[in-house]
Order: C-alpha cells, then structure tokens, then sequence
C-alpha cells in the first residue's frame, strides 16, 4: 500500500470515528423522539442497500458480491420490520438532524464509490462497510437503544445490534484477506 | 403331553432374546434434537448427538441463514427463511457454519 493510500485510510477512519463521537458522545448527542429515531434507523439500512447495489455494479469478486447481497438483503428484512412495526404503532418516520447528517453522508459515500476505479473499488467498498457499520453499531448501542422509548421500538433495535456486529466481523474478514494480497 | 410345547415357546423366546440381544441392553431410539438460530448465533453453538438423531435448525431470527458443512462442504441446507426449519439426520462429526455470514460457526459432536 502507497503512503498516500495509507494517509487517506488514516483520514477516513479519522473523519468516521470523529463522526461517531459527535453523535454518540457528550452533549452533542441529539435528543430523538421514536418517530425520529424510526426515521434514523431506515435512513441508516437504506444508505447500506445502496452501497451494496453499487458494489454489485462495479465489482467483479465473488467474496465482494456475496456481501453486497448479504447486506442488501439483511438490511432490508430490517427495513420491513421497522416499517411493519411502525404502521403497528402508527408513527411516522421523522427526518432530524441526525438521519439528515446520516444521507448527507451517505451521498457523499455513494459518489466516492463510484468514482472509485476497477482496481480500488473492492478495498474502498470494503473499508467503507467497516467504518460505517462500526459508526451505526455506535450510534444504535450509544443514541438510539438508550432513547427509544417503545419498548417494541427498543427490542427490535437490541435485536439488529447482532446483525450489524455480525456483519462487521464479515467485512473484517474480507478486508483481512486484501491486507494479504 | 404340554410340557414339550411349553419347552418349545421357551426355547424359541430365549433364541429371539438372544438375536435381539436381550431386554437388558439398551436399544438407541433416533432422537429430534434441536438447534435455535437467533441473535446470529447457532444455539447451542456445540452439539452431542448420537448417531442417526436428527437436528433439527430452526430460524428465530430477523434474517435469514444456511448451515453448511465447513470442511468439505459435505452438505448443506440452502436458505432457511426466517420462521423456517430445516433437518438433517447426523452420522458423524461435523463443524459448521453460516455461509451467509460467515463469522456464525456450530459444532455437531457424535457420542
């Protein structure tokens, strides 16, 4: 890896953790109603459906592809039953400063990876899903869970924490076996 | 006479009993163990079974999962839907895993 390459990984986990501690730590963590936080937790399962279906545009390796339909999938059984639960409890999802910052981020994102070349996109992929799904996990364990006060919106939040460390640990995996390439 | 008659049914019982090996030995009966999938992990995550006793893998959690033999891939269940089961009759020991997400890993242990 070039040292310019390894600056800008320097950078980027350096922007994403200071994003996380920006929305979970001190008094800049926002105060989210439920219908805000449901707003948030859609807008967070989307942002990662749409890097996966720029990664099954754009890569070629099979490791690759099999996580980007994974993690399409996963995220959207997590969007139904956000949605399900929601209609249940007849809330509207609420666009706040946190799920704006979230989509801001993620168009920001979405252009990276696709400027990204041939050669770089599996890493720039991978790296990103890294970063973004320790940012969510923050943001679930440190804002969301602690703030939600439907018990049911709270339950189905404990209940995607899993997945999302799960699916970390699969992108680690992945990543690991490009540091050995 | 009854008495030849009544040697006979005993001699012919004690011969069944010998074939069968004897009331006293224990005849395995397959048993139906099962293994719940939820919070993405395989629970129990190790498995003692005896061999011909099916498991039994049932999806308690918000996505979908496989099992699948991680060695060799000897075998494997193809998409178990959340709210589904899927059953294998066990006859040796085997690690597993979750292709899907591969961080998700069992064990089946034969007695």
């Amino acid at each position: 890896m070039s040292s310019s390459e390894n600056l800008k990984k320097i950078i980027l986990m350096g922007l994403l953790s200071t994003s996380v501690s920006i929305m979970v730590l001190g008094q800049a963590a926002p105060k989210l109603a439920d219908d805000e936080i449901a707003s948030v937790a859609v807008v967070a399962n989307q942002s990662d459906i749409d890097f996966a279906k720029i990664a099954k545009q754009k890569s070629k390796d099979q490791e690759v592809l099999k996580f980007a339909e994974t993690m399409a999938k996963d995220h959207q059984s997590v969007i139904d039953q956000a949605v399900a639960l929601v209609t249940k409890l007849k809330v509207t999802p609420k666009d706040n400063d946190l799920s704006r910052k979230l989509t801001a981020d993620a168009t920001a994102t979405k252009k990276k990876l696709q400027a990204a070349s041939a050669s770089s996109f599996n890493k720039t992929y991978i790296d990103n899903e890294v970063g973004y799904h320790k940012a969510v996990i923050a943001a679930v364990e440190g804002v969301l869970i602690p703030q939600a006060s439907n018990p049911e919106l709270k339950q189905l939040l404990e209940n995607v924490v899993p997945t999302l460390k799960t699916h970390l640990e699969h992108a680690e995996m992945i990543q690991k076996t490009f540091a050995s390439k | 006479m009854r008495c030849p008659g009544f040697l006979i049914i005993l001699f012919v019982n004690l011969l069944l009993m010998g074939c069968s090996g004897g009331p006293s030995k224990d005849t395995h009966h397959p048993r139906t163990l099962f293994v719940s999938i939820a919070q993405m992990k395989f629970m129990p995550a190790e498995l003692h079974v005896n061999s011909g006793d099916t498991v039994v893998w049932e999806n308690k959690d918000i996505v979908d999962h496989n099992v699948v033999e991680e060695t060799s891939k000897e075998w494997s269940s193809g998409v178990i839907s959340k709210g589904q089961a899927w059953k294998m009759a066990v006859t040796k020991n085997a690690v597993y895993f979750c292709s899907i997400h591969p961080a998700m890993k069992g064990k089946l242990v034969v007695e």
